[in-house]
């Protein structure tokens, strides 16, 4: 019987994200590239300073999302292993809060559905940040409004 | 008569000092319908009319979609992840 790949990681956590653990969960024999995107807290934005940043989700439905969005991926590119992880609660300030990774036989490819995912993520995932400030606390409203199924 | 359980989230959880509302309706109501119905009972959710979205048993629903007894609910004002 043939061994049981796991071609997917898709996780929402309070815990710090495991940049390593992600990196060899990508790596593979029939792998030629892989791509990651660490999204991180940011301090300073347009002069102003964020002190922490705090994370809530729908996480039922977010992790569906996720799934979905890897669906998407794979109809697209010829993906061998990838990995969605997003952190919630407070993430301090230059920390990991996002990790998206890919890994497939050659590097167009892993740009490729590494861009897709995250750009995507931050329009149909319903995981909101909350910026806290000198000025209190501010919930950051996305720019775009995720797409409905079609019908 | 149903009476539905809608779950809030970010800006919306903030304003209205709970995470989630209840909203009495009829069978069969649409999502449109039903968000117009929501602001109109929970004025301090109006101005965000226009950005929201219906998650309907964890999916984002149709405007024309009819709501059955059951469904799970949940408003979604654009997300920001990442």
């Amino acid at each position: 019987m043939a061994e049981t790949v796991q071609t997917r990681w898709v996780q929402l956590s309070e815990d710090p994200i495991d940049i390593a653990a992600a990196y060899c969960f990508l790596q593979g024999s029939a792998v030629g590239g892989i791509s990651m995107f660490v999204g991180t807290t940011r301090e300073w934005t347009d002069g102003q300073q964020t002190l922490s940043l705090t994370y809530e989700s729908y996480e039922s439905m977010a992790q569906k999302e996720m799934h979905k969005l890897l669906d998407l991926a794979e109809d697209q590119w010829p993906i061998q292993q990838a990995c969605l992880l997003h952190r919630l609660g407070k993430v301090p300030i230059k920390e990991a809060s996002v990790l998206v990774g890919v890994a497939t036989a050659h590097r167009a490819d892993a740009f490729g559905a590494c861009r897709f995912l995250i750009d995507t993520l931050k329009i149909q995932v319903p995981i909101w940040k909350q910026e806290e400030r000198s000025d209190g606390r501010h919930w950051i409203q996305g720019s775009k409004l995720p797409e409905n199924p079609t019908p | 008569m149903l009476s539905f359980n809608i779950q809030l989230y970010s800006v919306l959880k903030s304003k209205l000092h709970a995470s989630s509302i209840e909203l009495k309706t009829h069978q069969g109501i649409t999502v449109k319908e039903f968000l117009d119905l929501a602001c109109e009972q929970y004025p301090v959710m109006a101005p965000y009319r226009s950005v929201m979205r219906l998650a309907v048993n964890h999916e984002y629903a149709q405007d024309s979609r009819a709501l059955q007894d059951g469904d799970e609910t949940a408003i979604i004002t654009p997300v920001s992840g990442g």
